[in-house]
């Protein structure tokens, strides 16, 4: 029935819709960085997939590691040689670098790229199986098994390892960190990589099921705030439920209010969301 | 001291903004505020590479003939970067500082009433061919002249043409954004739907930038219309497309949509599944339409496409037609008096490759749509008021194409 | 023979309108308006410490009464005015109660959803033309919208002064530095953060709504625009965020600079500029008072010491 579609296709787009926070809300709970470039990293991600799916003819889910190694690097550069200059600075003036950040990425992306809308469009782009009369959009099933791959990839990343550990660790007390031997500077830039590589594969899988141009970069940015948000910043498997409430209040929205009010009710959940509930980062409190 | 770095700041501020404006010999300057980058920079640098184009090929055909001088074009065009409120400032800086003569317009309707605004303030022509939003000419402008036709009548062709289909449909679905083109678009569309034999079941808006169409997807499929009319933007009717298919919706028996199909980096991008789909386009590139400059339509799609690297749409016929307008309403006023140039334009009537280019009491050209479809990849124009080629009808469902 | 000062400056651009030519006046509206923005920022993001990045809901708030006002119900310019800088203060009264309990980065994301979430209501409701926006009347009077804007910046100005001078800036000014201390010292923290953000509304509604008369047009996307809160926010703090004229300086120099890039290498502007704002933070982020109280104290090495002092 009409609902159950619709909550199915709130559901699948919420997936990605977490998969975008989550490289946003790692870096906001251990850097304290909001990154404004945020949706910037997820179109250049996107445009690494782009190139690989048309120039080589690489399927888009085999490259997606190679755009996430690619992203890593970019964004690891970034951090170690720029934000780490900046990074215990007054969180106004990271707001403001990084927002000028994404002033430039986007401007030479248009300059190497064009405004040209590219879609990634393999084969298998718009398959569909439907099952007990709800269609599911195969290439959508696909980015949220890849969503819920990368979020406990992520969460093991944090809780099993050493480097996860000196990441939530740095996180917590600086200072601590460092008198165990952390080098901030190296585990700065290699939490921003991974925030980047996040995005990254979240671009490529933008790119299937929409289309790219340099500019898709901010809205997308807004959205991955409110779901860093919603999901609180402790947690990957709590960013990937953040996007699916997001997905499925959009979804009901567009249903019941009406096709215009989507908007309004994603911001008006965010602050709803700010102001009643307290909220807690990786630091803690 | 304070006070003294704030004085002497205002002071260079004040003079940086002064610029000199530029000398004049025996050229005629037009000016226009385009969207070169942002969001809207396709198509909105379709615009600057017409007028480019159409300046270049004036000029190379010696110019034109004021009373007997002859002048040259020059052309300056300013990049918005998509944004409404830098278009308006650019719009009173070409006029107020780089002193052009005549103002061309930029893509959008939303743009165009604004940027035309400023034209009407100071009185000055302003021939925009970016803008079919009726808004634009509601408000009893006299300076202000369009060569896109009206917003209300893009479904006009495609609505006459579905009386003439068999199986003839019987269900429409409209879906508009909300943005003053698309608004326009819709209730123009809704009075004429209102005829015997079709029922509209679907009447719904969405907002102007949104990405996500699968709510509506869902409804529309619940509704099973025969016929989906589509009103939006470029991006828009991409993602409304892809996610079609990957839901599975196609109506009955065809959709139409008022923007994307005569464009190339549309079709591109889509691929095959942009086959079957119906759309609308003011122009094409037939060589029956004659021009003094270019030859013909067929001609200057081809020069086009050699200096540019795209072929042409409506939107470049539109903005080189304004170009046109300019050199025929100068010559004909014999005077680049901008009260005598705009009674020209207002009482002018020429053929170029455009069309048959004459503006209403409101400044607004009226053409008709031709209803066209994607066939095999092709661009087919199918209706004017008589059938032109056969149509692909009706559209079978995603899963018995190719 | 500071206020001397001040007043010949003032009666300088006071009579602009009739020296300058067009263009000077056309910059000289948005440069003034856009400095207002700046210096009501600076009421609640220099001087109490709370970095609003959606003062843009209050300009949209004033864009939008004033132009419902005179479009809706025929009223005159002043009070369409008047409406809009009320509009604005009942939504900082009202919203910035439970959103002035946050801080940091979450008070700037709930502002900005604050504006984000207004522009789309706005966008639904008939009374102000639903995403296609209003027509205002056309007026050709150049010279009383920037009279206006001159008036609005002094009023903005005076009231900044007026808190660089009394006890109740005092009190902003410690809660700022440790808004826990200044309550424990009897500030009355919300009563002091949500008259700040009362006053920054106003100024910033009433110049939307003088916006919105010279241009005649408005729509969610343009009256709510987002890019307009960084705009704002990155002039006061290019200045000096926290002083009486960094807010007005640093706007002066990024507006003429950025209008300048728009109209000769127009594409790049957008580069330029991002480029300025990566730059100024990274080797000035006291703005540029302190950059110049800075260089006489200790030369060049200031660029250094800033990096030094927050680099990790």
């Amino acid at each position: 029935m009409l609902l159950a579609q619709i909550l199915t296709n709130g559901l699948l787009l919420g997936g990605l819709y977490g998969l975008m926070a989550l490289g946003m809300a790692l870096i906001w709970g251990v850097l304290n960085i909001v990154n404004l470039a945020h949706g910037a990293l997820i179109m250049l991600g996107g445009y690494a997939v782009y190139f690989m799916f048309t120039a080589a003819g690489i399927d888009p889910f085999a490259a997606l590691p190679v755009a996430m190694l690619v992203m890593f690097a970019f964004g690891y550069a970034l951090q170690r040689f720029l934000l780490n200059l900046i990074v215990r600075s007054a969180p106004l003036n990271t707001l403001l670098i990084t927002f000028g950040l994404d002033v430039v990425l986007t401007y030479l992306a248009q300059l190497a790229f064009s405004a040209d809308f590219r879609a990634i469009n393999p084969s298998y782009a718009g398959a569909n199986v439907t099952v007990l009369g709800i269609t599911i959009p195969l290439a959508r099933l696909a980015a949220f098994a890849v969503a819920l791959v990368l979020a406990a990839a992520l969460w093991l990343l944090l809780e099993r390892t050493r480097l996860g550990r000196a990441i939530r660790a740095t996180a917590q007390n600086l200072v601590a960190a460092r008198l165990y031997g952390v080098d901030p500077r190296q585990l700065y830039a290699v939490t921003f990589g991974i925030g980047a590589a996040l995005a990254g594969a979240a671009g490529g899988l933008y790119g299937v099921v929409s289309q790219l141009t340099p500019y898709v970069g901010t809205n997308l940015t807004v959205k991955s705030f409110v779901i860093a948000i919603m999901g609180g910043l402790e947690n990957p498997f709590g960013i990937l439920a953040g996007g699916l409430v997001i997905g499925v209040a959009e979804a009901l929205a567009a249903l019941y209010l009406g096709p215009t009010f989507t908007d309004a009710i994603s911001f008006g959940l965010l602050v709803v969301i700010l102001v009643a509930r307290p909220v807690r980062s990786l630091k803690g409190a | 001291m304070k006070q003294a770095i704030a004085g002497v700041s205002v002071v260079a501020a004040i003079a940086l903004s002064a610029a000199a404006a530029p000398a004049q010999t025996k050229t005629i300057t037009l000016g226009a505020s385009v969207q070169i980058t942002g969001a809207m920079a396709n198509p909105g640098h379709y615009y600057r590479d017409a007028y480019q184009l159409a300046v270049d090929q004036i000029n190379a055909k010696g110019g034109i003939a004021v009373g007997d001088q002859r002048y040259q074009f020059a052309l300056k065009v300013l990049d918005n970067q998509s944004d409404v409120n830098l278009g308006v400032r650019q719009y009173v800086q070409l006029i107020t500082s780089d002193k052009v003569d005549f103002l061309l317009g930029p893509f959008n309707s939303n743009d165009a009433l604004d940027d035309s605004s400023v034209a009407e303030k100071y009185e000055i022509p302003f021939v925009q061919g970016g803008g079919a939003s009726s808004q634009i000419f509601a408000r009893g402008y006299k300076y202000v002249f369009g060569t896109l036709p009206p917003a209300d009548d893009y479904f006009g062709s495609t609505i006459e043409m579905l009386g003439k289909l068999e199986p003839k449909p019987k269900t429409v679905a409209l879906l508009s954004a909300d943005d003053s083109f698309d608004v326009s678009v819709a209730t123009g569309t809704r009075k004429l739907l209102a005829k015997p034999g079709l029922t509209t079941v679907f009447d719904e808006q969405y907002a102007e930038h949104n990405s996500d169409f699968t709510t509506l997807l869902s409804l529309l499929k619940s509704k099973a219309p025969d016929v989906l009319l589509w009103g939006g933007h470029e991006p828009e009717a991409l993602n409304f497309i892809r996610q079609a298919k990957s839901l599975d919706f196609s109506p009955k028996d065809l959709a139409s949509f008022t923007v994307g199909v005569p464009t190339a980096d549309f079709r591109k991008a889509l691929g095959k599944d942009a086959d079957y789909t119906f759309g609308m386009t003011v122009w094409l590139p037939s060589a029956t339409l004659k021009d003094d400059w270019f030859g013909d339509a067929e001609a200057f799609a081809k020069q086009f496409q050699e200096k540019y690297g795209y072929p042409p749409d409506y939107h470049v016929a539109s903005a080189v037609a304004d170009v046109e307008t300019y050199a025929k309403a100068i010559a004909k006023a014999g005077s680049l008096d901008r009260q005598k140039v705009r009674a020209a334009i207002a009482a002018i009537d020429f053929d170029c490759l455009y069309a048959r280019v004459r503006y209403a009491e409101n400044g607004q050209i009226d053409l008709p749509q031709t209803a066209i479809q994607i066939q095999n990849g092709e661009l087919v124009p199918v209706y004017t008021d008589h059938f032109l080629n056969k149509p692909q009808y009706p559209v079978p469902p995603w899963n018995a194409r190719h | 023979m500071r206020w001397a000062a001040l007043a010949l400056i003032a009666a300088l651009l006071a009579i602009l309108p009739w020296v300058g030519d067009d263009v000077m006046i056309q910059y000289g509206i948005n440069a003034l308006l856009v400095a207002t923005l700046a210096q009501a920022w600076n009421i609640i993001g220099g001087f109490t410490g709370y970095a609003s990045f959606g003062n843009s809901v209050f300009y949209g708030l004033g864009t939008y009464g004033t132009a419902i006002a005179m479009v809706q119900f025929g009223l005159p310019f002043g009070v369409g005015l008047a409406l809009g800088g009320a509009l604005g203060m009942l939504c900082a009264l009202l919203l910035g109660l439970p959103i002035l309990r946050l801080r940091g980065h979450y008070f700037a994301i709930a502002t900005l959803g604050l504006s984000a979430t207004m522009a789309a209501i706005v966008a639904n409701l008939d009374i102000a033309g639903r995403n296609i926006g209003l027509i205002l009347p056309l007026t050709r009077n150049d010279a009383m919208f920037y009279e206006a804007s001159l008036a609005l910046l002094a009023a903005t100005t005076l009231t900044v002064i007026w808190l660089a001078l009394s006890r109740f800036g005092m009190g902003l000014i410690a809660i700022r530095e440790d808004e826990d201390a200044a309550a424990v010292m009897g500030v009355n923290t919300t009563f002091y953060k949500v008259v700040a953000l009362v006053l920054s509304s106003f100024f910033t509604a009433v110049a939307g709504g003088i916006h919105a008369y010279w241009i005649t047009f408005i729509d969610p996307a343009s009256a709510f625009d987002l890019t307009l809160n960084v705009r704002m926010v990155i002039m006061a703090v290019f200045g000096g965020p926290g002083t009486v004229f960094g807010p007005l300086i640093g706007s002066f120099i990024l507006s003429s600079v950025y209008d300048w890039l728009a109209s000769s290498i127009s594409t790049a502007a957008a580069l330029l500029f991002g480029l300025v704002i990566v730059i100024a933070v990274v080797f000035m982020p006291r703005g540029l008072i302190d950059l110049g109280a800075g260089l006489r104290r200790v030369g060049w090495r200031y660029l250094l010491q800033n990096i030094r002092l927050h680099r990790i």
